[in-house]
């Protein structure tokens, strides 16, 4: 039979008669220990060899044991200061004695507290008495430090010394005990057969090369064998971020649903992000306090004139027989002001009014995924800029029914199901709506977006004269919910543990 | 989001339901679009408002829509205030920026500390809503019996509002033992110092003067004289602002407020001078209601149900309206509701915000949703689709792809890059600024990605390398050639660090992306501060100068507490187009 190199160096060395250790098999073939157990196993399981164990305990003494061994225990060096000091008589100082014992540091405890233990005299109240009975030639654990003096990882049957003081030095930290499992080959009735019939030694290669390849060599060979279950070296690749992936995703999912991608500028004019939105120049989200103005540059070049002039109409007297303005200040110099825009409803100004792409015919679907600015504090929840998914449809004769539908196909391709709609209050539509839905994990009814259908006072301005509904929610949300994370600062922007982005799961 | 906070326990008292347990209370609320925040010390409930219906900042007017919603309360309640005793006479003195007053006298009111803890609240409340932190609006509330107005007209006292110099007459403020000056008060008393914004500009301060003297400066404090108590049986409400509207209607909140506690509402005359208005003569409160036509068909398709007129005009009633069937329009089928609207209604603009009153009152969550049934077309812009694409690259190129906030501060961007904005470099340009930033960390747009990068691996040393970083990121640069005067670029920058990397690690990978984009490349050398003179080129893309690559300087690494080399590049994502 062909067996390879290892197993047929084993298999010569080992004997029917008698069980050989595993170092006495290594010695002898001069393979490594490990080699040689590896190759008695599969030996074992071809049934060529049996292998029995057993665990020996070993002892050796520990560096403090080898002290004693030499210089003597401490209770014994203390007991014959003490003798010499005539403490047999009567109780001497203890100071006295320990001086003249040459103890020093931590044996000077070791000694007083073994010192009356093994009955070499007692202390009391700071002095010394000695036994003058005591022998310190008879103590068992100075003998068996002494018979073990010198010993190195002996078989613990091979000395001789009592289990009881054996367990006593072990108490004490002056042995170490080591047990090792013993391995012994003994070769079967089929490895005897083998061997008689004739094993050859099968060659194993470790790489595959281009001569061995070319050369037609690979045929008569056998590949050696690798640990495949072994932990390899650590490979981090590249990867998409998180977010990006997510955001991604919520671009797949409204592509699917008809919508088409809008795009504009980050810093534009407030008449863009605010006033086209019918929001009162007072209100207070665009106060200094909330949105971040620019220093430089300040104003926008170019408004559409006759839109500007519509917008400040519609603020101003409102629309409609019926309409009412705002009883608010309204400033075209507040309005050419520039700021880094605080929703992506400015893209959806932009592309309404015609100014992005020309007129747009309905029906239409339009979204983004992009980025926004709120002067808001950097917490665990907030950033001061995040993506904000915004999305809007422009039809004929839009109902609310239209909105919930929509929004119930978006959210449940996420995964939340069964959304509230809470009415509620935007400046730029109406009815509006806050979106609430349950948190996969937690089961808390969260926001998960703010939705509604864009006024008159907006939409006329813009020169749409059918219905758009629009919703909007921030990215970061939407991944908060769907992966649990707890810290948006770890995950978006220059504070990010790369860690963590490598950790975290892959979804789909 | 602002809240409102509500005793549940007076909730039961006004709406007259006392069997209502929190929890059904807070559902309830929940509907009127008052979101359950939580509870104060005292067990009222924090409700969350939309500052839509001012006039539910208060428990009265929370328990009118609730009374509504129950169906206990129908149609409108408009109070019939007796005719003015008292007058407000606005004299010529009265600063420009804030002519505007209004006022009412409320009678036999039974404040206890609740009631009036409430009307505090609601006070608050408006000053921060409508009232723009009381620079549009801003409310006094005055103990009547502490007023003397001199019987100027026969028998009919009258208070004066005025201008008056900063350092004239002396008044004791509220929270005050001391006569102080408007100018002290703005100086010395903490509630003078929060709003002396207001007036600080102005050449003459507003007051309002009885026969005794100043006893109130709006918008910043009453005096301590005519202050409310739990005392107080007739009050005194004016208001002063920078629009009358603003005013009238906050007015008119507060008196339906305690006009629901019992008080008996009394008109007062307000006179302005002759002047621009032509001494106009006004008298408040303002309860004139005002409608809306509101056609049929609008509420069907809006709400996307259909409606028996009847049902209109119950749900109409059902959120305090009031509704009238009108046959109208010249082909005479077009229905349409004249629709009344109560006086302390501050956000119905529209008849549209009526058909939102319609559907709450009707339940929105009970409408049965729809997919809309109109096809279009999706797709993705042109823009997004080459990142995307190049991401792809990048990553596959053994990039982690990197998301980086767009503000940075100076510091950051050019500093510790050892560049500066008007170095005739790739990454340098003047900046877009923030005004007035906040936070010294993020005081402009970055100008180049690099630094978002280098700030990441500073962050990270202690994670496995090699760190390979790429992001396609967005740069801003001040532009006068763009309408809103700042050119937006991506970029896509790239850095590898780790013990080995070098410039050719970074040219093999620039190459390869190159290639896939079937662009051509060179990279003639040249200096940059950010990296090792001698081992830095421009990215020459197409043979245009697009980008800079090279091993990044020590001096920057060591900036950035790194100690592995790091090489890199950065270059217009347009590049690749």
């Amino acid at each position: 039979m062909q067996l390879k190199e290892s197993q047929v160096a084993v298999l010569e060395a080992a004997s029917a008669d008698e069980a050989t250790s595993v170092d006495a098999l290594a010695g002898a073939t001069d393979l490594p220990p490990e080699t040689v157990t590896g190759a008695a196993f599969e030996l074992e399981e071809e049934g060529l060899v049996a292998i029995e164990e057993r665990v020996d305990e070993t002892i050796s003494l520990t560096d403090e044991g080898t002290t004693y061994a030499d210089e003597r225990l401490p209770e014994v060096r203390l007991y014959e200061a003490a003798l010499e000091a005539g403490a047999d008589d009567a109780p001497v100082s203890m100071g006295q004695v320990i001086g003249a014992s040459g103890l020093e540091g931590p044996q000077v405890d070791i000694a007083l507290s073994n010192y009356a233990r093994k009955g070499y005299g007692s202390i009391d109240s700071g002095e010394i008495t000695a036994d003058p009975d005591a022998d310190p030639s008879a103590d068992a654990e100075a003998n068996a430090l002494e018979a073990l003096s010198g010993v190195d990882d002996a078989p613990v049957d091979s000395v001789d010394v009592d289990a009881e003081t054996l367990e006593e030095l072990d108490r004490r930290g002056l042995l170490e005990r080591t047990e090792s499992t013993v391995r012994e080959v003994t070769l079967s009735e089929l490895g005897v057969t083998e061997l008689m019939a004739g094993v050859e030694t099968a060659e194993t290669v470790g790489q595959v090369t281009p001569e061995l390849l070319t050369s037609g060599e690979w045929e008569g060979v056998e590949f050696a064998e690798y640990n495949v279950e072994a932990d390899a070296e650590r490979f981090e690749g590249g990867r998409v971020h998180i977010l990006r992936q997510t955001a991604d995703r919520v671009k797949d999912v409204l592509v699917g649903m008809g919508f088409q991608e809008m795009e504009g500028p980050h810093v534009d004019a407030d008449f863009w992000i605010n006033d086209c939105l019918f929001m009162p120049q007072d209100h207070p989200a665009r106060t200094h306090w909330d949105r971040f103005a620019l220093e430089e540059p300040t104003h926008i070049d170019d408004l559409p004139e006759d839109l500007v002039e519509r917008v400040e109409r519609a603020h101003r007297e409102g629309v409609g027989d019926d309409g009412e303005g705002y009883h608010s200040p309204w400033d075209e110099d507040f309005a050419r002001a520039l700021a880094l825009r605080g929703h992506t409803t400015s893209l959806s100004t932009r592309y309404l009014s015609g100014e992005e792409i020309g007129e747009i015919e309905p029906p239409a679907r339009f979204f983004s995924v992009e980025k926004v600015y709120r002067n808001d504090t950097l917490d665990p929840t907030h950033l001061l800029e995040f993506f904000q998914i915004e999305g809007w449809v422009m039809a004929e004769d839009l109902s609310v029914r239209d909105l919930m539908g929509t929004f119930e196909e978006f959210y449940a391709q996420f995964g939340i199901t069964d959304i509230e709609f809470k009415p509620h209050y935007n400046p730029y539509t109406e009815p509006s709506f806050e979106l609430f839905g349950t948190h996969p994990t937690t089961g808390e009814l969260v926001e998960i977006g703010n939705s509604g259908i864009f006024r008159e006072e907006m939409l006329e301005p813009l020169g749409v004269e059918c219905d758009v509904m629009a919703w909007g929610l921030a990215l970061e949300r939407l991944l908060m919910l769907m992966y649990g994370f707890e810290d948006i600062r770890d995950i978006h922007g220059t504070l990010c543990d790369l860690e963590l982005l490598r950790e975290t799961e892959v979804t789909y | 989001m602002p809240t409102v906070d509500i005793d549940p326990d007076e909730l039961r008292e006004l709406t007259g339901r006392e069997e209502k347990s929190d929890d059904e209370l807070k559902d309830d609320l929940f509907g009127l679009g008052l979101e359950y925040e939580g509870q104060t010390e005292d067990g009222a409930f924090e409700l969350e408002f939309a500052p839509d219906r001012l006039d539910r900042l208060s428990v009265e007017g929370v328990a009118r829509s609730m009374r509504y919603q129950y169906g206990d309360a129908r149609g409108i309640h408009v109070p019939s205030p007796n005719s003015p005793e008292w007058t407000i006479v606005v004299d010529d003195s009265v600063p420009e920026e804030r002519p505007y007053v209004t006022g009412a006298v409320i009678r036999d009111v039974d404040l206890d500390e609740e009631s009036l803890e409430s009307l505090i609240q609601l006070q608050e409340k408006l000053h921060a809503t409508m009232g723009r932190k009381r620079a549009k609006g801003a409310i006094g509330i005055h103990d009547l019996t502490m007023l003397k107005g001199s019987a100027a007209t026969e028998g009919n006292p009258t208070i004066e509002y005025v201008g008056v110099e900063p350092d004239g007459d002396r008044f004791v403020p509220l929270d005050s033992d001391a006569e102080m000056t408007p100018a002290e008060v703005l100086e010395d008393h903490q509630t003078g110092q929060t709003y002396a914004d207001l007036v600080s500009e102005y050449e003459r301060y507003p007051a309002i003067y009885d026969d005794l003297g100043l006893f109130s400066f709006p918008p910043v404090i009453n005096g301590r004289r005519t202050e409310v108590s739990t005392d107080s049986r007739d009050l005194f409400v004016e208001m002063t602002g920078t629009d009358q509207w603003t005013i009238d209607k906050m007015l008119n909140i507060v008196c339906y407020a305690l006009a629901a506690r019992g008080a008996t509402l009394e008109e007062v005359r307000v006179e302005y001078p002759n002047g621009e208005s032509g001494g106009r003569e006004l008298v408040r409160p303002d309860l004139s209601t005002k409608t809306k036509s509101v056609s049929h068909d609008r509420i069907e398709t809006i709400l996307g149900i259909d409606l028996d007129p009847d049902e209109v005009i119950d749900l109409a009633e059902r959120s305090g309206l009031e509704a009238e069937k009108r046959e109208g329009g010249a082909d005479g089928d077009d229905l349409v509701y004249v629709v009344t609207i109560p006086p302390y209604r501050v956000d119905v603009l529209h008849p549209l915000d009526v058909i939102d009153d319609l559907g709450r009152a009707y339940g929105f969550n009970d409408l049965e949703p729809k997919y809309p049934d109109v096809g279009t077309v999706g797709g993705r812009h042109e823009r997004s689709r080459l990142e995307d694409s190049v991401r792809t690259q990048l990553v596959g190129l053994g990039f982690e792809d990197l998301l980086n906030f767009h503000m940075i501060s100076e510091a950051e961007n050019f500093d510790r890059l050892e560049i500066a904005p008007d170095d005739e470099v790739y990454g340098a340009g003047e900046p877009p600024a923030i005004k007035g930033p906040y936070s010294e960390d993020y005081t402009m747009l970055r100008t180049w990605v690099t630094p978002s990068l280098l700030m990441v691996l500073e962050r990270n040393t202690h994670r496995a390398y090699p760190q390979n970083l790429a992001e396609i990121g967005f740069t801003a640069a001040v532009d006068d050639s763009e309408n809103t005067g700042v050119a937006e670029r991506r970029r896509v920058g790239a850095v590898l660090a780790s013990h080995e990397a070098g410039y050719e690690d970074a040219k093999a990978r620039l190459q390869a992306l190159c290639r896939r984009f079937d662009v051509d490349l060179e990279t003639p050398p040249t200096d940059h501060p950010t990296f090792i003179s001698g081992r830095t080129a421009s990215v020459m893309i197409d043979g245009e100068a697009v980008g800079v690559i090279g091993e990044v300087h020590p001096k920057v690494l060591v900036e950035h507490d790194l100690e592995v080399p790091v090489a890199g590049f950065e270059f217009d994502l347009e590049a690749l187009r």
